[in-house]
């Protein structure tokens, strides 16, 4: 198991119970994805594992030990083991795609020599090899606020790889793509999935990508778990519970 | 997919509150219709008929008039509160317009041409136009002889000029310079996402930003006179007076720069487990750095040709040397400044744009 999530409830300061005694196993290796309307919680649920919201009660065991109270120097070592990536990309802007991409490294790259820029020889040489993976070679001098929408996810994925990530979470990555693009960044994750090993927990708005490239879904319905199990046994029924009965099934080709 | 669980709240507000918007509407609207006809009444009777018609040089202004101006005011508005005349029940939408009806054609939008009509007469008067005197004979002549003075520059205090030039572009370096770290200090105090956070910092954003408020309000010309007081005449009452007129804009510029800050980085260079140092520097810095640089490179700009004119009241500089020049009726050499601050103007002008086209 990587992730143990036990009985966590999470309320925002302004009252709002955004998860409410949500539990699941992530394991290693796996494609889980997590679906449900908006605002039932999904993005509060993957920024509760990387810390960046502390859980109201409840667990979240990363590698056999509950990282919820984990303070300072702790917390941001836990979050280093996990990448993220976000529907709007998230890359620092007017800076080039090379210094995104090694902003990943940053949690084992000193203070000081992170503020001069001095990267060591293996990181920068792993930020090469990232961007070529995910098909940017030849970018890496390119203002990375002047890619495209599917570029520049990709320039996240390769951020959130130089952490040589446990986990990557991945919150609603192509929901501002168009579909040709959201399947090609989809491929990117399935491949960072399937050939670095990287467990992939990745929230997703449309069932036919759910089927196409996840290993297990769980569903969220205003906080609450209501479904776990294989993608392609969402039936019609599940469909209706998790989305309202008026709801109907698009596809994105 | 998605389907919308959003209620949709009534826009009908209860009857109570229904009430008191109501009153208050009207309220405003009398409000509005009683200071248009005191101001009608005032104007017409000070200045249309007492300067106007009676031809009056320099009429009586007593402090009861305005209060009399006031008293008819507010019987016509009343009087005609519920015709539709009343602006203040049209601005405020009281009135029941005929949509298809121009505005134009509202008698109430007559009124509104009147007073305008008013103003301007009234303008004309009390600034003394005269084209009389801006043709007459010895007026041209004068002129001739001062432009033909300023197109004839005395290239004799070219020397004397151009230090004093250096010294007005050296003082607003400066006062741009010693401005800058305090106004990048203030702006996180003055930055309202930064200072939302309890009663206390919001306690503190208020006042910063009063202060701020009131001394930009200020212009730097009345602060180089206080100043010139206070550290006698000179570069530094003029450099004084830019910087606290800077440090008061720049903060302004700046906070604001900080306010439109997307968390999106931020949040991004977080989750790498970047150390909250590291965060600001890569997810901050980067998104407020370019836009301070161009404000202060605008800002050094601005105080050269402030500098200019603080320099007329004693601020030290090319204005200082004008002034003097200008007191002795030396035309030749006022000709040979004016040459000397529009070419600073200009280059400054060009510099700052094209260095702040080029860092965007
Ligand atoms: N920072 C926050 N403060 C208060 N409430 C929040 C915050 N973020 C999200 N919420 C609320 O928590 C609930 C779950 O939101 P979220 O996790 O963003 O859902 P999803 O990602 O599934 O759309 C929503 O009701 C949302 O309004
Ligand atoms: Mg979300």
């Amino acid at each position: 198991m990587v992730l143990e999530i036990k009985n966590v409830n999470k309320v925002y300061p302004n009252g709002t119970h955004a998860l409410r005694g949500v539990s699941f196993d992530v394991k290693e290796g796996e494609f889980l994805v997590i679906i449900g309307l908006s605002g039932s919680g999904k993005s509060t649920m993957l920024r509760c594992i990387n810390r960046l919201h502390d859980v109201s009660t409840g667990e979240i065991m990363f590698e056999g030990k509950d990282i919820t109270k984990l303070r300072g120097k702790d917390m941001r070592q836990v979050r280093s083991r996990i990448g993220m990536i976000f529907q709007h990309f998230n890359l620092v802007p007017r800076k080039s795609v090379m210094t995104n991409v090694l902003s990943g490294t940053l949690s084992r790259t000193g203070i000081f020599k992170s503020i001069c820029g001095i990267y060591s020889e293996e990181d920068k040489k792993k930020a090469r090899d990232y961007i070529k993976i995910v098909g940017l070679e030849g970018k890496e001098n390119h203002r990375a606020d002047n890619l495209s929408g599917g570029q520049q996810q990709r320039v996240a994925i390769a951020r959130a790889l130089m952490q040589n990530p446990k986990v990557l979470l991945a919150d609603e990555p192509v929901a501002s793509l168009d579909p040709a693009t959201s399947h090609s960044v989809m491929q990117y994750l399935k491949k960072v999935n399937e050939e670095l090993g990287v467990t992939v927990i990745c929230n997703l708005h449309f069932l036919s990508l759910v089927r196409e490239y996840s290993s297990r879904v769980v569903a969220l319905k205003a906080g609450n778990l209501i479904y776990e199990g294989q993608p392609h046994d969402i039936d019609e029924n599940w469909f209706q519970t998790i989305y309202g009965e008026e709801a109907v099934e698009v596809t994105i080709n | 997919m998605n389907t919308t669980t959003q209620q949709t709240t009534s826009d009908i507000p209860n009857p109570n509150d229904f009430l008191s918007v109501k009153v208050k509407r009207h309220f405003s609207a009398l409000a509005i219709d009683i200071a248009l006809w005191s101001y009608t009444v005032l104007v017409s009777w000070k200045v249309i008929y007492e300067k106007v018609i009676m031809n009056m040089r320099y009429p009586k202004f007593f402090w009861t008039q305005p209060l009399t101006a006031f008293v008819i005011g507010a019987v016509i508005a009343l009087a005609l509160y519920m015709t539709s005349l009343s602006c203040g029940r049209a601005f405020t939408k009281l009135m029941k317009r005929d949509e298809n009806k121009p505005v134009l054609k509202e008698p109430f939008s007559f009124f509104i041409i009147a007073i305008v009509i008013l103003t301007f007469i009234s303008g004309i008067y009390i600034s003394q136009v005269s084209l009389h005197e801006f043709l007459s004979d010895s007026g041209l002549t004068g002129a001739r002889r001062i432009f033909t003075a300023l197109f004839n520059p005395n290239f004799a205090i070219l020397e004397q000029a151009t230090f004093a030039a250096i010294e007005t572009i050296y003082m607003a370096f400066i006062a741009t310079a010693v401005a800058l770290p305090m106004a990048f200090i203030i702006a996180f105090f003055a930055a309202r996402n930064l200072m939302s956070e309890s009663k206390v910092t919001l306690a503190v954003y208020n006042i910063v930003r009063f202060f701020l408020n009131v001394s930009r309000s200020i212009e730097p010309l009345v602060w180089a006179i206080i100043f010139s007081v206070w550290v006698g005449i000179g570069p530094f009452a003029g450099m004084l007076a830019l910087c606290l007129h800077s440090v008061s804009s720049l903060s302004k510029l700046y906070s604001e720069q900080i306010e439109n800050i997307s968390d999106g980085p931020i949040e991004a260079i977080t989750a790498t487990g970047a150390h909250p140092i590291q965060v600001i520097w890569y997810g901050v810095v980067p998104q407020i750095v370019l836009p301070y640089l161009s404000f202060t490179i605008y800002r050094w700009d601005i105080n050269v040709r402030m500098a200019t004119v603080i320099g007329l009241v004693g601020g030290g500089g090319i204005g200082t040397m004008l002034m003097q020049y200008q007191g002795l009726a030396k035309w030749n050499e006022v000709g040979m400044l004016v040459i000397i601050i529009a070419a600073i103007v200009w280059l400054m002008d060009w510099l700052s744009s094209r260095i702040r086209e080029s860092i965007k």
